[in-house]
């Protein structure tokens, strides 16, 4: 589903992907690891398409399609989810509107008829009410005054109305409390694991991980993955720091 | 006719007076359709072309036509001596939402408005004006005790120049709320004076500049307060794209009486190209001890982190900046009351930001 290849990637002219290689295949969840400073976010963001990050070297492809090639909105539409580590304050714009116009622009990119208002409204009703958001939530301007949790959990209220079919989840568990984190791995897990979809995970902690099993978990150091394993590598890394295993 | 002010004056600096000389040299044209300028309501309707009354257009109900020499020292303010609209409310009259759309078609055009609500009375009115040439208006409102006027003015001229001069006495616990959309491509210049003489009174007088092209608009208006316990806010919000010009200079004045004055002044330019200029000019003179008068001024460009957040979700660039812009706008506009004469300004303000992205 999605093949990174020799991704070399700097921002500021200053090189932070170095040859990233990886394949998720439909159905997989991968998780991603490593210390501050590895490249983890920055490979989210070249994922999504921030146009601030430049990519030197190397191929994403997406369906056999070449990610690179594509703007932020038609990575969207084509089915590609970036959760932010920061979700954004947005005073002004309220999440149903805001989501409706990035639903039905993803609709009409792909040759979909747009949702109307109340096909809209049941729909982000449906997926509030999974994820434990309270629906007057959804009317507030997005993200504006939401505690940390609560922005995690409007990402995940978010992907679960754009329904994508890979979602690249940058730091979703930080900021997120015991009760929160379990909600979220749940929500993760009812709209992301089907046959046809994918998950890269991007974190730093193994505890969201024992809610969402990932199938296979790589080390991220220094712009490279430099360790691949099944979900046993993530207790080896809690266990052992990464100091060791980058060593 | 009084001498017109020059940019070598202070108070007219950034006034594009070039396009006001142009404008008033052009010759009449044809008036443009005034189809969908009326929001829904059955209130009272006024037209007036190139300053002219219309009387077979317009249903004036409660506000008459007659000779108005008013006493305003501003120089274009006085240009407008002649026949005006006049609306005098007795004490707790109230009246459905009045509108006035003004068209004119080339050359230039003045005309003097008098709005005097006594005491408690409560009175809405939205202006609309559309066409081409140099518009020049002075408006002139007293509030007694308690009266409440709400004011609406949209400025979608195609072409010229408008200028609108407010000068507005606020009695005691009287409320003046008056909010301005400039969404046309003329040039402007919207210039008041709002006088708090009473104790409780409140003062508003805020909106949003929308400029582009070559095109370059102001608001210059000043607030004083004099009495106790007065309130004033000015919302001012100005969106400048390609190599326009938009302007804004506030100012409030509290006098050495004025205790528990509570003001606010807030002036936020978003400029949507680097070649567009925003200029901010916030002024306090606060002469009384016990006062809060809050105050900001910022000019920036849309927040990239904000902007790359809903291309993310799926929005292209242009919808994206639009939502960014419309949501900086609606600061200002979401000060009107009356959700549709609201609803009709934020789609005036729409129509400008897919012209204009």
């Amino acid at each position: 589903m999605l093949r990174i290849e020799d991704l070399h990637a700097e921002i500021d002219g200053k090189p932070i992907l170095k040859g990233l290689s990886l394949t998720v295949n439909a159905g997989e969840v991968h998780a991603i690891m490593g210390p501050n400073g590895a490249g983890k976010s920055t490979l989210g963001y070249v994922l999504g398409g921030r146009a601030a990050y430049e990519v030197t070297a190397g191929s994403v492809s997406l369906e056999g399609d070449d990610l690179l090639e594509m703007e932020a909105h038609e990575r969207a539409a084509a089915g590609l989810f970036l959760g932010f580590q920061y979700p954004v304050e947005i005073p002004g714009i309220s999440n149903l509107h805001f989501l409706r116009e990035a639903l039905n622009s993803q609709r009409r990119a792909r040759g979909e008829a747009p949702l109307s208002g109340a096909e809209f409204l049941k729909v982000a009703r449906a997926q509030a009410a999974a994820l434990g958001m309270d629906a007057e939530m959804l009317k507030r301007p997005v993200n504006v005054g939401f505690s940390g949790g609560e922005k995690k959990r409007n990402e995940m209220v978010q992907m679960g109305i754009l329904d994508p079919r890979i979602a690249v989840l940058d730091e979703t568990d930080s900021g997120l409390d015991i009760d929160a984190l379990r909600i979220v791995g749940d929500g993760i897990n009812r709209i992301m694991r089907a046959p046809d979809k994918a998950v890269v995970l991007i974190t730093h902690y193994q505890r969201l991980l024992d809610y969402v099993r990932p199938d296979f978990v790589h080390v991220l150091a220094d712009g490279r993955i430099i360790r691949s394993g099944g979900p046993e590598l993530a207790l080896e890394l809690e266990r052992e720091g990464y100091g060791a295993i980058a060593a | 006719m009084t001498q017109l002010p020059t940019n070598r004056m202070e108070a007219w600096r950034w006034t594009d007076l070039a396009a006001l000389e142009a404008a008033r040299s052009t010759d009449r044209g044809s008036a443009p359709a005034l189809d969908g300028l009326w929001i829904e309501g059955d209130g009272p309707r006024l037209v007036f072309r190139d300053g002219m009354y219309q009387p077979k257009l317009s249903t004036p109900g409660e506000v008459s036509v007659e000779a108005i020499s008013p006493a305003t020292a501003h120089p274009l303010g006085a240009v407008t001596a002649g026949d005006g609209w006049r609306l005098t409310l007795a004490a707790e009259q109230t009246v459905a939402v009045i509108q006035i759309v003004h068209v004119a078609t080339g050359g230039e055009n003045h005309l003097p408005g008098v709005i005097e609500l006594s005491r408690n009375a409560d009175a809405s009115i939205v202006e609309t004006f559309v066409g081409a040439g140099w518009t020049n208006r002075l408006t002139t409102i007293r509030l007694a005790e308690g009266a409440r006027l709400t004011r609406s003015v949209r400025l979608l001229q195609a072409s010229g120049f408008v200028s609108l001069r407010e000068e507005a006495e606020i009695g005691a616990a009287a409320s003046l709320a008056s909010i301005f959309l400039g969404a046309g491509k003329a040039a402007s210049r919207i210039d008041g004076e709002l006088v708090v003489t009473g104790d409780g009174g409140l003062a508003e007088m805020g909106g949003a500049l929308l400029t582009r092209g070559e095109q370059r608009q102001e608001c210059a208006v000043t607030v004083r307060h004099s009495a106790l316990d007065g309130a004033s806010r000015q919302i001012w919000r100005a969106v400048a794209a390609d190599r326009s010009a938009a302007s804004l200079a506030a100012r409030v004045d509290v006098a050495r009486g004025a205790q528990k004055t509570d003001g606010e002044q807030s002036l936020r330019g978003l400029l949507l190209h680097r070649t567009a200029t925003v200029n901010l000019k916030p002024e306090l003179e606060i002469f009384a001890d016990d006062v809060k008068c809050a105050h900001g001024a910022t000019v920036g460009e849309l927040d990239k982190q904000a902007l790359f957040y809903l291309q993310s979700r799926g929005l292209p660039q242009g919808p994206a900046k639009a939502m960014l812009t419309r949501a900086f706008v609606a600061d200002a506009i979401d000060r009107i009351e009356d959700e549709a004469v609201r609803e009709v300004f934020a789609a005036d303000a729409e129509a400008w930001l897919n012209e204009a992205l």
